[in-house]
């Protein structure tokens, strides 16, 4: 999977009135394989970026790749079919669906891709047992706690084995223990695929490969953390 | 977990909002099915009836079609000497003149109908199959005839006398057995005795008789053809002016039930249209996980759909029930069933149901689906 997601000179503003709100501007990079966290103070554009490279939004300036395909060229319907088949999200909170238990959340995107019932539930269990969720597959997220809830996320996320992995404050309601528990779980998900981490956490950032600071919607600096 | 149990399951995560939106579909669907099967019934007992007469062609005066045995007998003798001869020389069996007096109320408990029947002519002969269990089938000159349920309602046995006026009674001398037709509620009588309560020598319809291997259409062109003044009607007609006007008290019926269901239609595009604003940000999950408009388009009209699809169901239930109740009370007060839910009622209130989902569903789904993937997950 040679697939490669890359951002070129990715722009987005918003109208708003008479006044013009850059949210990022000229954002160049192109994400290699392994974990790499997004950093910057409030309003310097994160969630702008995530919105953008995941084709939710569609950018004022320049474009999003994945591969060779433009993602700014595709339609709606396209774009949530590529994030089907190459994205996984992990979100703040109100990850899951709250009417489906553990499992039926884990085997949402199989049901999207239209595999059989009985493999649906096989892979959802499997995927719950290796974020050590098994014996609460049968529980609806009401019942979870928060940390739970992003373990069944991230397994959700997993389920269809994605190359690229997007989270956006993946603990930042959870208290430490959750925290160290989901981080680990992600990260080691992100080793052998492209991690796209949003945070404000600079503890967990510092667990990526590489930093990108954002600050007033620009990308200022690419830092590589001391190892250990 | 398929599509339709994720919609089953959000409709049962708020029981009692589903509950009620199902009675408005209910109860919409309910008072529907009531109003046409009144048509339907009527509809199913004319024809039955129809078959149970004897004579195929009834001669009316021209503009008296359709309308039954009500009204003042306007046929004359002369003309009914005019029609029997034409009949003769059509060749058919006989021609039967007959009289109605209806005496009574709007109750049909304390009304009495009479047929009058010209002499040696008895009731077996209008309405093959009917038998006498106690007493004399041939009403002699002051004798009456009564059907199974009047004798029934009315207490009536042999030698019960029967007033028509101050100056003309009857007594009973016949009671028919049960025939589950029209016969149970009449009373047949001599034509003479009407004649004098009304004081004409007129007749109200003559009832023509066939031959074997005789046409009844051709035949009814035929005498129409020579006695002006006079229709000539075979059950064929009756069947198709009934029709015409059943079909237009549908019409009408089905317009007040109109009201009934517009508002069950609000109902679930209310509560659909709810949902739907709750779950935005599910919506929202579900597209950025990589669903396509289309699913969710599909989960909000399946929603509306399965509320007013059950509803529907439900309420067809409930009026099945209900007509078997109203048909239990008119058969034991007049002898008919009014009311019946046939199949192509049954069908056609069931798609109604799917309609009104349908339409009530689009709209909220549309909405659904457009909602911006960044709008949705921005909303808690
Ligand atoms: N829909 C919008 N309309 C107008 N301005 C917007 C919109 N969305 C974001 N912005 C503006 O764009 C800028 C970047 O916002 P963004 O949400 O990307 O920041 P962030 O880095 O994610 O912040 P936080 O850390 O608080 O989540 C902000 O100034 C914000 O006010
Ligand atoms: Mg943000």
């Amino acid at each position: 999977m040679t697939s490669v997601l890359r951002a070129e000179n990715l722009g987005k503003r918003y109208r708003q009135g008479e006044k013009e709100v850059v949210a990022l501007e000229g954002f160049t990079f192109a994400f290699p394989q392994g974990s790499t966290a997004v950093v910057g103070p409030s309003g310097s554009g994160k969630t702008t970026l995530l919105n953008l490279l995941a084709g939710f939004d569609l950018p004022t300036e320049g474009g999003v790749y994945l591969g060779e395909l433009a993602l700014n060229r595709l339609s709606e319907d396209q774009r949530a079919e590529v994030r089907l088949k190459h994205m996984g999200f992990v979100f703040q909170q109100w990850n899951l669906i709250p009417t489906l238990t553990a499992w039926e959340n884990v085997a949402f995107p199989l049901l999207l891709a239209g595999l059989p019932p009985k493999a649906r539930k096989e892979r959802a269990l499997e995927l719950l047992e290796r974020v050590g969720l098994l014996e609460r597959a049968h529980h609806l997220p009401s019942r979870l706690s928060g940390g739970e809830q992003q373990r069944v996320a991230l397994a959700r996320a997993l389920a269809l084995d994605p190359p690229i992995l997007f989270a956006d404050e993946p603990t930042g309601n959870l208290d430490a223990t959750s925290r160290e528990q989901v981080a680990s779980l992600l990260f080691e998900a992100g080793e052998k695929r492209t991690l796209i981490l949003v945070t404000h956490d600079l503890e967990l950032a510092s667990q990526a490969d590489r930093i990108l600071h954002l600050k007033g919607g620009r990308l200022v600096r690419v830092a590589t953390p001391a190892p250990g | 977990m398929e599509i339709l149990s994720m919609v089953l399951r959000n409709l049962l995560a708020r029981p009692v909002r589903s509950l009620l939106t199902l009675l408005g579909v209910l109860i919409a669907t309910t008072s529907m099915v009531l109003f046409l099967s009144f048509g339907e019934g009527l509809r199913r007992s004319l024809a039955q009836e129809l078959t149970r007469v004897g004579p195929a062609i009834q001669l009316v005066p021209e503009g008296m079609e359709g309308l039954g045995f009500s009204g003042y007998p306007e046929i004359t003798p002369e003309e009914y000497r005019r029609a029997v001869a034409a009949g003769k020389e059509l060749g058919v069996r006989s021609i039967i003149p007959t009289l109605f007096l209806v005496r009574g109320g709007f109750d049909p408990q304390t009304s009495f109908f009479f047929q009058g029947l010209p002499q040696g002519v008895a009731p077996d002969l209008l309405y093959p199959g009917v038998k006498v269990r106690e007493g004399r089938l041939l009403p002699s000159a002051k004798g009456a005839i009564v059907g199974a349920k009047v004798a029934k309602r009315s207490q009536l046995s042999l030698g019960s006398p029967l007033r028509l006026s101050p100056r003309v009674e009857l007594w009973v001398e016949g009671i028919l057995e049960e025939s589950g037709g029209l016969a149970d509620n009449l009373i047949f009588v001599p034509l003479k005795p009407l004649q004098e309560v009304l004081g004409t020598q007129n007749y109200t319809a003559l009832l023509v008789a066939l031959n074997p291997g005789q046409k009844a259409e051709e035949v009814a062109r035929a005498l129409e053809a020579s006695l002006p003044g006079l229709k000539a009607q075979t059950t064929g007609d009756v069947m198709r002016f009934a029709e015409r006007a059943l079909r237009i008290s549908d019409l009408v019926r089905f317009g007040i039930s109109l009201v009934a269901l517009i508002v069950g239609g609000l109902l679930v595009a209310n509560t659909v249209m709810m949902s739907v604003y709750e779950r935005t940000r599910e919506f929202g999950v579900m597209r950025a996980l990589g669903a396509k408009r289309g699913f969710i388009f599909r989960l909000v009209v399946l929603e509306a759909l399965l509320l007013s699809s059950l509803g529907g169901l439900l309420g067809l239930l409930l009026g099945s029930a209900v007509s078997q109740a109203i048909n239990l009370y008119t058969l034991e007060q007049v002898g008919l069933a009014l009311s019946a839910v046939t199949f192509r009622l049954s069908l056609f209130a069931l798609l109604v149901a799917l309609g009104l989902g349908l339409s009530a569903g689009i709209l909220p789904a549309y909405h659904a689906s457009r909602i911006p993937v960044v709008e949705a997950l921005g909303r808690v």
